[in-house]
């Protein structure tokens, strides 16, 4: 951990409380009592998200196996714990860091967090009464209740959660087709090799944050020995896929933002965002604090632009670049027509962040339980699969809106525990989702907005200030507090 | 510690269950297995010794044996045939005959499976 940081950070809030006469540990504490609530957004939540005060356990049996062992699957394990007399719980899980911290991810790649500072190992958290299987499903049978692991292990079940994450389909980037797909945790030697020691990098992996903060400070270095007048090219992107942590693209580059101003380099670098979309962000009271402060800090950004191949020699980025034009007037409708266009648009980097486009797992995609665009078809308020009645889905690989946060799987799964329990009891899928994300923005070293919202599309915010406000107080949770939320509150306690 | 022995003991017991033949299948980030994905994809067409020549579906085609080949030049023929997995700008390819046949073969492979499968057909089809 970057320890100067995080002191010039805490010094900084001195002077800020010692203006409002409070003492830093008074702060602490108030924002460690309210931050719990803050991330889960409890005050906000709908009447049908409030948790049950008494945590009465049901006398139901059947064997419940969950597929992925990840934040969103240790967590359902062991909240069903809590809430089962005789529970039958199988996680197949074959990652052994399963259940690392990915949203820290961001932190090691501007160099605040080290990577050892996110690893967190799946068999310290396989709570007592669950079992494990270490091995990777490959065939699912929903039809028959069993799936088949890649060993050949056949697995019976009564009730299914997935739980698997998504993919990183990094192969889909001409140039990048070594890397094959990936996910965030565990060994990504062979993405690393294929993105090469030249600028090219992605949070998105554990090991491949800690490769960005190496090529971030290889280029700040380079920025700050300029002399020619050139800038030194920063270039970010953000693809045509649904991806995890939507917030994460522009984290990385107010991190290497703040990491160039403080090498004193920033006149010499170009900070560029490219990403996909027409819009910072999805809700607009957001989308707009976001453009003030990209206005602000210089950057420039190009809308509409993916991502699809890299010349590593070169050092070019293609992009695929859309828009709509004003076509013939057409006599019948009595209208100009809107004509699509799209064309290549070359981009010379220094240093380029990808964010992979990123698909469901392929054995899911495939199976009868993934649906025409991968992800699993569930009902997006209750979690239960659309065709299999006895099949859930949480986390990344289900296909709820604006969901693929673990701010979300937070919400998500209680709703899950409750229904599952409730569809084994035969009764009435109690428990609504009601698309709760949240998104903490690092704008710099020590600020973050919290952008807290639902499928409302307005900000639901947990805590009685502005959200479009950045500041230090969320930084401090991002920091402390959601780490030991996540993996102690959801993963060992199921409760958080 | 509990946990611990615990896990190790669900392991071992899924370990000796009794009907167990692992089973393999491309792009599903496992370690490449080419001689399965050889029969898999291939051998249908090729022959297991890779010296069929001919394939009589609804209609018959007819195509060089695929012994004695360059592993590298093989890889390359092969990632040219797959293409992108997405992307408009690769159609099947055509330089080499029966494009979009092979596309369909090779669609699920990854780079890191076309080049193990590449040298196990180099290796063993003589
Ligand atoms: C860079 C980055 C920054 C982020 N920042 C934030 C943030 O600030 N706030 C926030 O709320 N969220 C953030 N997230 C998102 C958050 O980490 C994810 O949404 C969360 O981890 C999803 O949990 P999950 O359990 O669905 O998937 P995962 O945690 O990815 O776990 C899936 C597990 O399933 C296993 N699996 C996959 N396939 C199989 C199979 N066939 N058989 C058995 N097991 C399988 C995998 O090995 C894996 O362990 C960030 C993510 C990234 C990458």
């Amino acid at each position: 951990m970057d320890h100067k940081y995080i002191n010039s950070m805490l010094s900084q809030m001195d002077k800020d409380l010692a203006a409002k006469g409070m003492s830093r540990r008074e702060a602490m504490k108030l924002a460690g009592i309210s931050g719990a609530g803050m991330f889960m957004g409890a005050t906000n939540a709908s009447a049908n998200e409030k948790e049950e005060i008494k945590e009465v356990k049901s006398g139901v049996k059947g064997k419940i196996v969950i597929v992925g062992g990840g934040l969103a699957g240790m967590s359902t394990a062991r909240r069903l714990l809590n809430f089962l007399d005789n529970p039958d719980i199988t996680v197949i899980e074959p990652e052994a860091l399963s259940v690392s911290y990915q949203p820290g991810q961001t932190l090691v790649g501007g160099g605040i967090w080290d990577i050892d500072d996110i690893r967190v190992k799946r068999d310290d958290y396989i709570p007592d009464g669950v079992k494990i299987i270490k091995e990777k499903v490959i065939d699912f049978h929903p039809q028959i209740n069993e799936l088949t692991t890649a060993e050949g292990t056949v697995v019976k079940y009564d009730y299914l959660v997935l739980a698997t994450g998504l993919h990183l389909d990094f192969e889909r980037i001409k140039g990048l087709e070594n890397a094959g797909r990936a996910m965030s945790a565990g060994d990504n030697s062979k993405l690393l090799k294929a993105m090469g020691d030249d600028g090219i990098c992605s949070i998105y992996t554990a090991e491949g944050a800690a490769a960005t903060w190496t090529q971030m400070q290889k280029f700040i270095e380079k920025a700050k020995n300029k002399k020619d007048g050139e800038k030194v090219q920063f270039v970010f992107t953000h693809p045509n896929t649904p991806v995890k942590c939507g917030g994460a693209p522009k984290k990385i580059l107010n991190l290497a933002n703040a990491r160039l101003k403080e090498a004193g380099a920033r006149g010499n670098a170009e900070l560029s965002f490219y990403p996909n979309g027409g819009v910072m962000f999805g809700v607009p009271q957001y989308h707009d604090a976001i453009v003030g402060q990209f206005k602000r800090e210089g950057y420039k950004w190009y809308y509409r632009h993916n991502l699809i191949e890299v010349d590593k020699e070169k050092k070019i980025a293609t992009f695929d670049s859309k828009w709509q034009e004003k076509g013939p007037f057409d006599p019948i409708m009595r209208d100009f027509e809107v004509v699509s266009k799209h064309e290549k648009v070359r981009v010379p980097y220094d240093f380029l962040h990808v964010t992979p486009p990123q698909l469901a797992p392929r054995e899911i995609a495939e199976s009868d339980l993934g649906s025409a665009k991968g992800w699993v078809p569930v009902n997006k308020e209750t979690l239960q699969h659309i065709r299999y009645d006895n099949v859930f889905a949480i986390g990344d690989v289900a296909q709820v809106p604006m969901g693929k946060t673990g701010g979300s799987v937070r919400k998500q799964y209680k709703v899950l525990v409750t229904n599952l329990i409730a569809r084994m009891e035969g009764k009435k899928l109690p428990a609504k989702y009601a698309g709760y994300t949240v998104c903490p923005l690092i704008t710099t070293i020590g600020t973050v907005m919290l952008a807290e919202f639902n499928w409302t599309r307005e900000p639901t915010p947990s805590f009685p200030l502005d959200p479009t406000v950045e500041r230090w107080m969320w930084w401090l949770m991002k920091i402390h507090l959601l780490k030991p939320m996540t993996v102690v509150g959801m993963i060992q306690t199921g409760r958080a | 510690m509990k946990k611990i022995i615990l896990s190790a003991l669900v392991a071992s017991v899924a370990l000796v269950a009794a009907d167990k033949t692992p089973i393999y299948k491309s792009g599903m980030l496992l370690p490449p297995q080419p001689k399965v994905i050889y029969e898999q994809q291939c051998a249908q067409c090729h022959g297991m010794d890779g010296k069929q020549t001919s394939f009589k579906g609804s209609s018959t085609v007819v195509y060089s044996p695929i012994t004695g080949l360059n592993a590298d030049a093989l890889a390359k023929e092969l990632k040219e045939y797959r293409g992108g997995i997405k992307s408009k700008d690769y159609g099947p390819l055509q330089k080499y005959g029966y494009g979009a046949l092979m596309k369909t073969s090779l669609t699920d492979l990854s780079w890191e499976e076309i080049d193990s499968l590449s040298q196990w057909i180099s290796n063993n089809l003589k």
